[in-house]
């Protein structure tokens, strides 16, 4: 449409003469590229997170099929349609697969579609980083399923307990598939915390405070810290447990002064908190379904914002609580027993504002009430059977029985599946455009109901009687061969359940009727875009002053489709975002982000190929594809900023704001910080295991190895004293506009850190010898080892940061990557004083 | 003013820091007492550990309460000016209950945590 041709469709008292010339702009700067190239490498939220959904239902079903061959083998006692150790790769590919390929990137991509939308944003602030989890999540996917092709699949349980998974124990590839799949497939979920914390807090709709923001964005505000905290511990878990089957390091191993529980408490850091990082985003999708179908706002929204950070603190005191019967004294069961049953409270706060707001409203049954009435009876019998097992004694009693199967499905199931499904078909019209089939999803529904209930009722019975989990079968004189046979049966109805449901959904992008836009009638922003979905979300960016938008205002709607609001102009053909205060919602800034390219994908693809390398003993091609990698995150980096750009832009008449390089919440900046609160989780959990393995060692240092000297060791520490001096007086000189002088301490930074690790190292070396001697040697060359790596990525980002001084994209004004440079500086300097003390100075004491 | 504006995240996250603080506290000290013979002597007929455990519970504890001073402090300069109505105002006030409230929950969580201390003796 030319500029000059006015657009009648949507009358604006602004200026509606260039309406379509904008729309047309927007569409174009916004659009994914043509055909599978354009596929290949956008990285729109919408589209990359549809993928998220797509492949995240396919593990489900290939997770589910599993399960089926399962429970046929247990079907009858003695049959043999597995043989134990298929019985037992099926049982773990089957729990990693839910829990891994299912159950966290599948809220993941729910989340990466409908926050942005929710909040009023355009689009995530790193829409290349999601582009990136998406891929390391595939390829992390494929590559753990690959161990079928192999003949390794792993078999120790989706747990992975050591010794069982060690190298003397499991000899073959089979763990090794599991901890570098996994770890690799869980990139994802640590990118997509990074994503939704910045979105949350700083590209909110103007006027959407903290009071304002839909439930949802709670739930997953409070999901994506327990990621940042949760998922290092066993991300650090599999590293060590990798580099011992690998190298020969001694963390697992008694003989060499190891402990094996030391892998239970890292994985159970994260197992338990996981329960609830599915369980909140769930929550979520409730609170938003039952506040429309009871077509009223929540009530004691307060309380459930309050049950939900409650939720998200209290749910990391519970991970002993899978540890009951591994010989911890009674009073530590107790701390855990107890904390376990305090969780109960903001769960049951939840429920009741739930039920309180289904009895004040005046409720609508559609199928996703449906699943939410399922969801109730469900997970609220999945929550009692949790509290019976938080008592010790119990917990004893039915212990590694099919007691603990039932009560994890009630919960898992009861807590992600039903929700998911309600949340489904509640979002299916507002993302195809047409309503699923009313009988064919009922049918589904009511086939999941039964068919779970009746699959697992009946293992509550089996398991108190005593038949064992992940045994491939079980004596006839146990007596419970029929309820095994109804599990299988059930299983299978749910089974059909699943597919069918998947079918409707499939079948509505491509023959459902046409529906209206907002057929459910809600009241949360999402719901204002128009359908189809256009790439950019909303023309303007909208502003809000309560909960419900579309309820309280209904011109929201209409605001957001013209193009004289907040943005509604797309500057220079760039891709932008608003953004806004944390707290106050206030606008702030003008975010510019990436369009589709390919280095995502070229990145995911080249760290496939380098644990390939690694999981073959190729150690050449791992190295050798480090040079690549970091060559494409440079170009990645040095892509995010542009010299040409103004310091500040006019977002809307008479109202200029910064763009992020000169703004002070800038997205990187956030970025940054919870990089550093993830890392700084990892580095706590591998202090914990120093503290940990000592606590068990009856000698430390062990024999053979000695504490450094106290005069090198002082001496390696003093090179530290530059860096963070440039951490300071570097950005007083940029803001001074003396960057030859900032370009000179980047320099002093860099020569600073190279200096210590020349010193430190080859001073350690000498002193503990080499890490496969004992668990001490082990544990002190990985801390050594870690804050290394810190000190190279942080030499990395200060010569970076000199070119960007030097080439124009930071100056006096856009400081952005000044301050990051000299952040990261801050932490690396710090967790490097704390290595040198646990080192150097613990070892003396004890 | 300067006390309107004290109500940050960290502040209404606080409570719920100090309880995990105390249980991270608590399970390491027991840990310490049973692998390392840490405080197992007896005085006025507890463990030393006993009473160290008793002591950081109410430490915590008065921490907790003055995390909830603090926030009726600011709760009540908020409902005592003449902002009442603005948007800052309601979304200080929104804060300030939830930090109360997550104050009770987290003072719940302490006393709940270590009532096991009453019953069990460090290393039973």
């Amino acid at each position: 449409m030319s500029p000059a041709t006015p657009d009648h469709t949507i009358p604006t008292p602004g200026d509606h003469l260039r309406h379509g010339d904008r729309l047309a702009r927007l569409e174009r700067v916004w659009a994914n590229g043509p055909g599978l190239v354009g596929q290949l490498t956008a990285v729109n939220h919408s589209t990359v997170s549809m993928r998220v959904i797509v492949t995240g239902f396919a593990f489900l079903l290939v997770g589910g099929l599993l399960s089926m061959f399962m429970r046929l083998q247990l079907a009858w006692p003695g049959l043999q349609v597995l043989d134990p150790q298929r019985y037992a790769q099926f049982v773990t590919m089957h729990g990693t697969t839910m829990m891994f390929l299912f159950a966290v990137p599948i809220m993941g991509g729910f989340a990466m579609y409908l926050v942005p939308k929710m909040i009023g944003a355009r689009d995530l602030p790193f829409p290349r980083l999601s582009s990136f989890g998406y891929w390391c999540y595939l390829f992390g996917g494929l590559f753990l399923y690959s161990s079928f092709i192999f003949g390794s699949v792993p078999d120790t349980g989706w747990f992975m307990y050591t010794p069982l998974s060690d190298s003397t124990y499991s000899p073959g590839k089979g763990a090794d598939f599991w901890l570098i799949g996994v770890t690799f497939a869980e990139i994802a979920a640590v990118v997509s915390a990074v994503e939704v914390i910045a979105a949350v807090l700083i590209t909110r709709a103007p006027g959407m405070d903290l009071r304002r923001m839909p439930l949802f964005v709670w739930a997953m505000l409070v999901t994506a810290f327990m990621i940042a905290f949760g998922f290092p511990p066993l991300i650090l878990a599999s590293i060590l447990l990798e580099i011992q089957r690998a190298f020969d390091f001694a963390f697992f191993e008694v003989a060499r002064g190891g402990d094996p529980l030391l892998w239970q408490h890292l994985f159970w850091l994260f197992g338990h908190p996981e329960v609830y990082i599915i369980f909140l985003p769930a929550a979520g999708v409730v609170s938003m379904v039952v506040s429309t179908f009871a077509r009223r706002p929540m009530v004691g929204y307060t309380w459930i914002v309050l049950a939900l950070v409650a939720t998200g603190f209290l749910s990391f005191g519970l991970w002993v609580h899978h540890m009951f019967a591994v010989g911890i004294p009674l009073l530590a069961l107790a701390f855990f027993s107890a904390a376990s049953m305090m969780v109960a409270i903001p769960t049951g706060i939840q429920i009741f504002a739930w039920l309180a707001t289904l009895w004040a409203g005046k409720p609508w049954l559609r199928v996703p009430m449906l699943y939410i009435i399922g969801f109730f009876v469900v997970f609220v019998c999945g929550g009692l059977t949790g509290v019976m097992l938080a008592f010790v004694p119990f917990n004893w009693q039915v212990h590694d029985t099919h007691f603990v199967v039932a009560h994890l499905h009630y919960v898992l199931i009861g807590g992600l599946m039903f929700p998911l499904f309600a949340g489904l078909y509640y979002w299916l019209p507002l993302a195809s455009g047409r309503m699923p089939s009313e009988s064919l999803s009922r049918s589904g529904f009511w086939l999941v109901f039964i068919g779970f209930n009746l699959a697992f009722l009946p293992m509550h019975l089996t398991g108190m009687v005593g038949m064992p989990r992940r045994v491939d079968s079980y004596a006839m004189e146990l007596g419970v061969h029929w309820l095994n046979l109804l599990s299988t049966a059930a299983g299978f109805v749910m089974a059909v359940g699943v597919v069918a449901i998947l079918i409707d959904v499939a079948l509505c992008f491509v023959l459902g009727r046409r529906g209206v836009e907002n057929p459910w009638q809600a009241g949360t922003l999402e719901w204002a875009v128009p359908s189809p979905v256009p790439t950019y979300n909303f023309a303007s960016v909208p502003q809000i002053e309560s909960r419900y938008p579309l309820w309280d205002n209904p011109e929201v709607v209409a605001a957001t489709r013209r193009t004289d609001g907040l943005l509604g102009e797309a500057h220079d053909d760039r891709r932008e975002l608003l953004g806004t205060g944390i707290q106050s919602g206030r606008p702030e800034q003008v975010i510019r982000v990436s369009t589709s390219t390919w280095l995502p994908i070229l990145a995911a693809f080249t760290i496939a190929i380098l644990l390939a390398g690694f999981i073959s003993s190729q150690y050449w091609l791992s190295i050798l594809m480090l040079v690549p990698l970091i060559g494409l995150f440079l170009h990645w980096a040095w892509t995010t900023g542009d010299r040409h750009a103004p310091a500040e832009l006019e977002v809307a008449p008479g109202l200029r704001l910064p763009t992020q390089a000169a703004a002070r919440n800038a997205p990187g900046w956030w970025a940054l910080v919870v990089t550093l609160l993830i890392d700084g989780s990892l580095f706590a959990s591998l202090v914990f295991a120093y503290f940990y393995l000592w606590l068990n060692a009856p000698v430390w240092p062990a024999v053979g190895a000695t504490v450094m000297a106290w005069r090198p060791a002082l001496v390696a520490l003093a090179p530290l004293v530059l860096p963070l001096l440039a951490a300071w007086l570097g950005p007083v000189a940029l803001a001074a506009g003396r960057l030859r002088t900032a370009i000179a301490w980047q320099v002093v930074a860099v020569v600073g850190g190279a200096v210590y690790l020349g010193l430190h190292l080859p001073a350690l070396w000498a002193a503990v010898g080499a890490p496969q001697v004992h668990a001490y040697a082990s544990v002190v060359w990985t801390l050594a080892g870690f804050h290394a790596v810190h000190i190279l990525v942080a030499m990395l980002i200060g010569g970076f940061t000199a070119m960007r001084i030097r080439c124009g994209y930071v100056d006096g004004v856009r400081r952005l990557e000044s301050r990051i440079a000299a952040a990261f500086w801050r932490y690396t300097v710090g967790i490097g004083v704390v290595t040198w003390a646990v080192l150097h100075l613990f070892p003396r004491w004890a | 003013m300067s006390r309107l504006r004290g109500m940050t995240l960290t502040r209404m996250c606080a409570p719920y820091a100090l309880w995990a603080l105390h249980f991270l506290a608590i399970y390491s000290l027991q840990g310490l007492a049973c692998a390392r013979q840490l405080g197992r002597e007896r005085v006025a007929g507890l463990e030393i550990m006993t009473w160290t455990m008793w002591g950081l519970t109410a430490v915590i504890l008065a921490a907790i309460a003055w995390q909830a001073w603090r926030a009726g402090q600011i709760r009540r300069a908020l409902l005592a000016s003449d902002d009442a109505g603005r948007a800052d105002h309601a979304r200080r006030l929104f804060m300030v209950v939830l930090c109360l409230l997550g104050a009770a929950i987290s003072a719940l969580g302490v006393v709940f945590t270590a009532s096991p201390l009453a019953m069990l003796q460090t290393c039973a």
